[in-house]
């Protein structure tokens, strides 16, 4: 048989490519190894542990396993903390360890991880699920998680935990004073006490010798001047240091010292930082008005239609749809006919008798009258009266328009 | 062996038929030279080879396989950008969060974006080290062969660098992070710096005046459409041009060089060898470039070697891929400017002449973003297009290292490209905030962070 023939290529070929193949299965072990190793698997496992312990294995068994996040679209915020964080909504583990404790119940009552998610009060990264990269701080990231281990990196008076309420202040910016969060409430009796206002504009009210502070959270870290700032280089240290003596930091500036103790320093800190152009949901923002109110005109006619000859006909809310013309009332949305010409109309319209009708309704007017206005058969009756008088009205009105318009010919 | 018989009764032999064997992926791994010859025709895959290829064009250091690896790039980019599309969101808004999303949530999705970023940087310098070959090779130029037009395929190729780098360039607006949106505002400023019509070319960029979602979604769809589908189709023509003009220019030199041993004319011609006729007559006579100690089978010996350089690349890039992660810095924001503010490492060398060319006299600033980001790569490019034209060494210098004939022009070319990488070196290593100068091993100052 023929042959082929023999290759003068060097006989290495074949080994190296054996060799090629080899660091290939090599490499697809090593990547996959790599993507399945998480801390939160571990995390995820003891917990089980610790509700099989604790509550039996039933309860260990709805333990949900895999990635856990809490998706806020309102804020785009994807938090994975409860992946590690699992018993934050489990009760009985108020005394437990990190990451497997219950969240304290008080600050969830109006603030529901659901729509508030966890890093938007906490800090931190919630897109990661490594603890690093969750927690911070880590480069790239400059929200590290707000908890007491970096506040005892800053030496809080106090409260090692006070630093989360700069993400209090991101929605209660305006109130005077906000439940537990006692650096902020210092803080903002500070400003007010001793008048920051006299030089700084804040909240878009007050003098324009220092200056503009209503959004100086968002001033980049690198635009402050650190050149006379020893220790930690951070602009949370660096107001720390300029509000306890400003000329030390900056060298010819007017601002007094203040004297201030630490913890006052510290207070006005976060609270400065806090002052950041977060655009947060209306719905999140407390003391917003969630209605929108009548205009005083809009107010004042309702109340001359309901003193009026078609009181009744407000008052039972039918003028929510319907106008009565003849009797003076006018209905904002105008969404039905007009009921002065009821006792006419309903009968070419249905070949009812108004009271036929209205005992027995059929279409839209079936819907709301079964739903939204109930009348009693005495009420329907009334209703009955009141459309004649409507009609009645209504007739006088277009004779006297008549003889009007005969007399002017 | 099975020899099935047609409903007729008449029997047929399936091994007899050109094309036709019984044994499965006999076309890989043929047992005789008809075989190997077969294999070429007959599979899909490997139609586009010669049924032959020069033996000295196979040597690992005559090319290092660099164009082999480009294309390996190529197609582990088209493979790792494939699962990107779906995830990544082109919008301002979610850009940034889609590639979070990729990075700690999606199953391989780091690596995935890792292999997709490697890829795109090596490419770049592959595709680089390739062009510097075939110039010090010489080998955009004819040899003996009829129809070669070496010349063209090296303009193809300058526009494949050209479109690499595009490539390259519009994928680092992506993730939409700081280091992406400060790249692209050095480049495409220095796109402004073109007297007369720089702003109007930047408004073009940009889809704007500003760099927002105009600028994004014309980068996406440049950077997974149009670039990609012009590279591909340069891609095949390159190929094609490569199997008209010969095979490598290491083929017709090899035929210069050797002793051209007449032998007799072969009655019948099954394939033409390296896909084209050598010589004016239909009768091929066969010279030493097809003596059997020359050439060697396509199938296996020149496809086990393609096999070594493209599984070897992904091998090693996937492999890198698990240890050096790319980054992602914070969200692009129009008002920081991170200190100091880089071009994309490739364009750092322009980036750098842009610095050293701006010139200031007393309040008088002759700014450098001319000279550096438009004349010089202007001029360079130019260079690249018409040298094949300029380019008189006799024929004996092509497909060959450091011939005596080209040494002056080979000199200037590496001095050229000498320049360029340190440039490149000092930009990405030696310069640090303000763009002041800082040794490797020198820190930079402390960058302050906000807590």
């Amino acid at each position: 048989m023929e042959q082929r023939t023999t290759s003068p290529y060097p006989r290495l070929d074949k080994p190296v490519l054996a060799v090629v193949g080899l660091v290939l299965v090599l490499g697809a072990v090593l990547f996959t190894i790599n993507d399945r190793e998480h801390e939160w698997r571990y995390y995820q496992y003891q917990f089980r542990r610790v509700v099989a312990d604790k509550l039996g294995a039933e309860k260990a068994r709805t333990v949900p396993s895999g990635l856990q996040q809490i998706w806020v679209p309102s804020l785009g915020h994807a938090d994975r903390c409860v992946t590690c964080h699992q018993a934050v909504a489990w009760n009985g583990f108020e005394a437990a360890e990190e990451p497997y404790r219950t969240h304290s119940a008080e600050p969830l009552k109006n603030h529901p991880i659901e729509k508030f998610g966890c890093s938007s009060c906490h800090g931190g990264q919630g897109w990661a699920v490594d603890v690093g990269p969750a927690h911070g701080p880590v480069e790239h990231w400059e929200e590290p998680l707000l908890g007491r281990q970096l506040g005892t990196e800053y030496s809080l008076v106090d409260n090692k935990a006070a630093l989360m309420q700069m993400n209090c202040n991101t929605c209660h910016r305006y109130d005077r004073e906000t439940k537990s969060a006692d650096f902020i409430n210092l803080a903002k009796a500070i400003v007010n006490a001793r008048g920051c206002r006299a030089c700084h504009v804040i909240n878009s009210r007050g003098g324009t010798i220092g200056p503009d502070l209503t959004f100086v959270g968002d001033k980049a870290p690198e635009q402050y001047e650190y050149g006379r700032l020893s220790g930690q280089k951070t602009a949370f240290a660096w107001h720390v240091a300029h509000l306890k003596d400003p000329r030390a930091l900056v060298a010819d500036t007017v601002m007094p010292n203040f004297n201030l103790t630490t913890k006052e320093a510290q207070a006005l800190a976060i609270l400065i930082l806090s002052w950041r152009k977060s655009p947060v949901p209306a719905a999140m923002v407390p003391g917003t008005p969630r209605t929108d109110p009548q205009t005083a005109d809009e107010r004042a006619a309702e109340e001359a239609m309901k003193a009026g000859p078609g009181a009744w006909f407000v008052k039972t809310g039918c003028f929510v749809c319907h106008s009565i013309a003849a009797l003076g009332v006018k209905s904002p949305a105008q969404i039905g006919p007009d009921l002065s010409t009821a006792v006419d109309d309903v009968q070419s319209r249905f070949g009812r008798t108004v009271d036929d009708f209205l005992a027995s309704p059929t279409g839209t007017m079936s819907v709301v009258l079964s739903r939204q206005i109930v009348l009693t058969p005495a009420e329907k009756a009334i209703a009955v009266q009141k459309l004649r008088e409507a009609f009645a009205e209504y007739q006088k009105q277009k004779a006297a328009v008549k003889t009007v318009a005969a007399r002017s010919h | 062996m099975a020899k099935p018989t047609t409903s007729s009764g008449v029997q047929r032999s399936t091994a007899t038929a050109p094309g036709v064997h019984p044994r499965p992926f006999w076309s890989v791994r043929p047992q005789t030279d008809r075989q190997s010859g077969d294999a070429i025709v007959s599979n899909f895959l490997l139609h586009w080879f010669p049924a032959k290829t020069c033996k000295p064009s196979m040597n690992w250091t005559y090319s290092f396989w660099l164009g082999t690896m480009s294309a390996a790039l190529l197609l582990l980019l088209v493979l790792s950008g494939g699962p990107l599309l779906f995830l990544y969101v082109p919008s301002v808004e979610r850009a940034y969060a889609s590639i979070k999303d990729i990075e700690f949530a999606v199953t391989f999705g780091s690596w995935i974006r890792s292999v997709h970023r490697m890829a795109a940087h090596l490419m770049v310098a592959a595709v680089f080290l390739h062009l510097v070959r075939v110039f010090l090779t010489g080998a955009y130029k004819n040899g003996i062969g009829q129809g070669q037009r070496r010349e063209w395929n090296w303009l193809i190729g300058v526009a494949m660098l050209l479109l690499t780098l595009l490539l390259s360039f519009t994928g680092y607006l992506l993730p939409w992070d700081q280091l992406a949106y400060w790249a692209v505002t050095v480049g495409t400023n220095i796109a402004s710096s073109i007297p007369v019509i720089g702003p109007t070319v930047r408004e073009l960029l940009l889809g704007g005046r500003a760099i927002d979602q105009p600028t994004l979604i014309r980068f996406y769809v440049l950077h997974v459409i149009v670039l990609p589908g012009a590279l591909g189709g340069l891609f095949l023509y390159h190929m094609w041009r490569v199997r008209k003009d010969g095979g490598l220019a290491k083929a017709d030199s090899v035929a210069l060089l050797g002793d051209r041993i007449e032998t007799a004319p072969v009655k019948t011609k099954t394939y033409t060898l390296l896909g084209v006729a050598r010589g004016t007559a239909p009768t091929v006579r066969a010279s030493t470039i097809e003596a059997p100690d020359l050439t060697v089978n396509s199938v296996p010996d020149l496809t086990r070697r393609i096999a070594i350089v493209v599984l070897g690349t992904i091998a090693l890039l996937s492999l890198f891929a698990v240890y050096v992660r790319s980054p992602l810095e914070e969200a692009a924001n129009a008002l920081v400017t991170p200190n100091p503010a880089k071009a994309p490492w490739y364009f750092l060398w322009l980036q750098e002449i842009v610095t050293d060319t701006t010139v200031r006299i007393g309040s008088f600033t002759i700014n450098g973003a001319f000279i550096g980001g438009v004349v010089l790569p202007g001029l360079l490019v130019t260079l690249l297009t018409v040298w094949p034209w300029i380019d008189k060494s006799p024929l004996a210098a092509a497909g060959v290292w450091f011939p005596r004939t080209r040494r002056a022009q080979n000199t200037a070319f590496l001095a050229i490209v000498g320049i360029v990488i340190v440039f490149t070196l000092i930009g990405t290593f030696c310069r640090g905030p303000y763009w002041n100068l800082y040794w490797p091993w020198q820190a930079w100052p402390e960058i302050p962070t906000r807590l």
